[in-house]
């Protein structure tokens, strides 16, 4: 059945088209890409706006040195009060801070997942414009799954790994990433009366560690 | 499957199968006299429009953007065919198995036998218009499926039996007071509150268990990226996350028409998609996968791709628009037509200026044919547009073609319209018998012309136009005895 109607819709397809006279039809390169490709932003400004937007979302941030970062991590989790947290199976090993039961994800079942009361994750940039951090699903990122069940995410980000515009992240996937997330603020509905309610399905606390770099 | 026979129509209950909804100008009535559903309506597509507003004038590079999205909507389409065949191949080089259905009916048994061979008895769902376009979930229910809408608006509207009358915000019109007493009602919670918090935290936990135990689901899809095989679908919420990741097998709805050349294009469509539809810089949630990947998500996936209609809307240039829409939504919320009648008017799931162009489309104008007529041309659609649709175009062709049938139609020959068209044609068609009609009208309209130059009432068909209108009555002097009196000397 699907074979015959992959011709039919096929032949519909040409016959439609068939009018257009070859020289009107414009190739790709053609769609005129005249709006911003860049950003106007220093990378101090690119951050700040950033660490606003993640913030108008209510996600907490919190900036720290490279050299602080497992002793921020650690500060984070114990003031958060959670106990049991999910990793990828590549997260740094040094991440895994103490105090904290850890369920390192080698196949962990969905149930234990969504048990458990956070998860710990890198990530692949952040988009200032938009406040979007973007996950690539690598394997310190985690599998998409384990940053949807639990309630809190905590998400490491790179200063140097900040854009200012959807664009500038475009131009660094030099090949398509075969999943992603994009996550700009926590999931959220007005479907009722249009009042905006905050953490329907996805985590409902996010919070982002900001590595800068050391200070020259 | 849908033939139920016409039904009565009421606010409550519309209609929307196009081929059983009643004229838009009837079907308007019940919502123009619902004060609570105006109301309702007005506000929602306010507040909606007033945040694309100012997230529009924030973006300096705006009207380039709409440029880029509106070319690489339009380029695409000119290419489909090969686009399509390319997204086919990389999908399933990714493990995706791709389905080609011709029209609703086709695709309705693809995915029946998916889900026969996978022995679901039940399904999850994100919000996928396309489905409601072919009337998916009453032909699973019928054959012992139940479909379980996750998305908030499409759970209430299910939950309290409804339809969707927005394709962004599709429960607007429904108002806390009446989410409280369907989510008290069906989920057994007599006591909940219509604070919209507690309200969507009911929801929360009445999903959670559907989530982590129903092992198939169905989507819709925003995107399908030729270039590497892979789906995009941009949410708020996270049950599009929870239905494409936690179940065994996935099945992906989406028409010919949503496929983009390369992933790169997403830097333009996202961009202008989030800021039209809800006026966000961008929306929470977007997810994109491709085919199958082992470990994470769906192990089994599907995609059904549906012409039902579309490919026929290619042939000419003006229609062929129609199929550069994103689904945004903008053009209803700032349409004065739909902001008065509600989506429920336009009997379709595709309602306002969008659906006023689309649905009659689909239907091959054999049935929507008032829908054209649903617009007063004003424009505002084409404004907002983020793939810049020249919506009012459309109309006015598609407004050609309905009247162009209706004269075939032999039994319209009679019609007052069409008889007095032929009688216009064939007095303009010579100087001298324009002058005399002029003439012979002067002296008819004389009496109904008032004092003031107007005719306010006229007999017969003239008092269809008089209803609502003033009529300028004829001047005592045409422009040719002027011109015969002053210079023809």
């Amino acid at each position: 059945m699907t074979a015959g109607s992959r011709q039919l819709v096929m032949d519909r397809i040409r016959a439609g088209l068939s009018g257009i006279s070859d020289e009107r039809l414009a190739g790709y390169a053609a769609v005129p890409r005249t709006y911003r490709l860049r950003g106007a932003l220093n990378a101090e400004t690119t951050l700040a706006l950033m660490v606003e937007r993640l913030r108008e979302y209510d996600a907490e941030v919190v900036e720290c040195a490279e050299s602080a970062l497992v002793s921020t991590i650690a500060a984070e989790i114990a003031k958060s009060g959670r106990r049991v947290l999910v990793a990828p199976a590549g997260l740094p090993e040094a991440w895994l801070v103490d105090g904290v039961e850890w369920r390192v994800d080698r196949g962990l079942q969905h149930e234990e997942i969504e048990q458990a009361e956070g998860v710990v994750t890198a990530s692949f940039c952040g988009v200032a414009e938009s406040g979007t951090i973007v996950l690539h699903h690598s394997q310190s990122e985690g599998r998409r799954v384990l940053t949807l069940l639990p309630d809190w995410h905590l998400c490491v980000l790179r200063a140097s790994d900040v854009v200012e515009t959807l664009p500038e992240y475009f131009a660094l996937c030099a090949h398509p990433p075969q999943l992603a997330t994009y996550i700009s603020g926590p999931s959220a509905t007005a479907d009722i009366e249009m009042t905006r309610i905050k953490g329907v399905h996805g985590p409902r606390f996010l919070t982002v560690v900001l590595i800068r770099d050391e200070t020259p | 499957m849908s033939a139920t026979g016409p039904r009565s129509v009421s606010a409550d209950h519309p209609e929307l199968d196009p081929r059983l909804a009643p004229p838009f100008p009837a079907a308007a009535l019940p919502v123009l006299r619902n004060a609570q559903l105006r109301k309702n309506v007005a506000h929602a597509t306010d507040v909606i429009q007033g945040k694309r507003n100012r997230l529009v004038a924030e973006k300096a590079d705006w009207t380039q953007l709409r440029d880029a999205a509106s070319a690489l909507r339009a380029h695409t389409l000119e290419h489909l065919g090969e686009y399509l065949a390319q997204f086919e191949e990389r999908c399933t080089a990714a493990g995706g198995v791709v389905h080609w259905a011709a029209d609703g009916e086709e695709a309705r048994a693809i995915i029946l036998a998916i889900l026969r061979e996978e022995k679901a008895a039940e399904v999850i769902k994100i919000k996928t218009m396309t489905s409601a376009e072919i009337q998916l979930n009453p032909y699973l229910r019928e054959h012992g499926i139940a479909a379980h809408e996750t998305d908030l608006a499409e759970i209430i509207l299910q939950l309290g039996a409804g339809e969707p009358s927005h394709v962004v915000v599709p429960a607007l019109h429904v108002n806390r007071a009446q989410v409280r007493e369907i989510f008290a009602r069906t989920m057994g919670l007599p006591k909940l509150s219509d604070d919209p918090q507690e309200l969507t935290a009911a929801a929360r936990s009445y999903l959670r268990k559907m989530f982590m135990t129903v092992p198939t689901a169905i989507s819709g899809a925003n995107y399908l990226i030729a270039e590497t095989g892979g789906v995009a679908i941009v949410e708020s919420e996270g049950n599009g996350r929870m239905c494409l990741t936690l179940p065994r097998t996935m099945i992906t709805l989406a028409g010919i028409e949503k496929v983009i050349p390369r992933f790169r294009d997403l830097e333009v469509m996202l961009q202008v998609l989030a800021r039209s539809a809800t006026g966000e810089r961008m929306n929470p949630y977007t997810s994109l996968w491709t085919g199958v990947t082992p470990g994470d998500g769906p192990q089994r996936f599907h995609v059904v791709l549906l012409d039902n209609g579309r490919s026929a809307m290619l042939r000419r240039e003006v229609e062929r628009q129609t199929l550069k829409c994103i689904r945004c939504g903008a053009c209803m919320n700032t349409c004065p037509v739909y902001r008065q009648t509600g989506g429920h008017a336009y009997g379709s799931v595709y309602p306002g200026p969008i659906g006023a162009i689309l649905t009659p489309q689909l239907q091959k104008l054999e049935h929507a044919q008032t829908l054209p007529y649903a617009s007063s041309l004003c424009g505002a659609c084409y404004d907002v547009c983020p793939v810049k649709i020249n919506i009012p175009e459309v109309l006015i062709d598609l407004r050609a073609q309905v009247t162009d049938r209706e004269r075939a139609n032999e039994r319209r020959f009679f019609d007052p319209i069409y008889v007095g068209m032929r009688v216009a044609n064939w007095v303009f068609a010579s100087a001298a018998r324009f002058k005399l009609a002029q003439r012979a009208a002067r002296i008819g309209l004389w009496a109904f012309t008032r004092k003031d130059g107007w005719i306010h009432t006229l007999p017969g068909t003239g008092g269809r136009w008089t209803m609502t209108r003033d009529l300028r009555g004829l001047p005592q002097q045409t422009f040719r005895e002027w011109w015969q009196k002053e210079r023809g000397r």
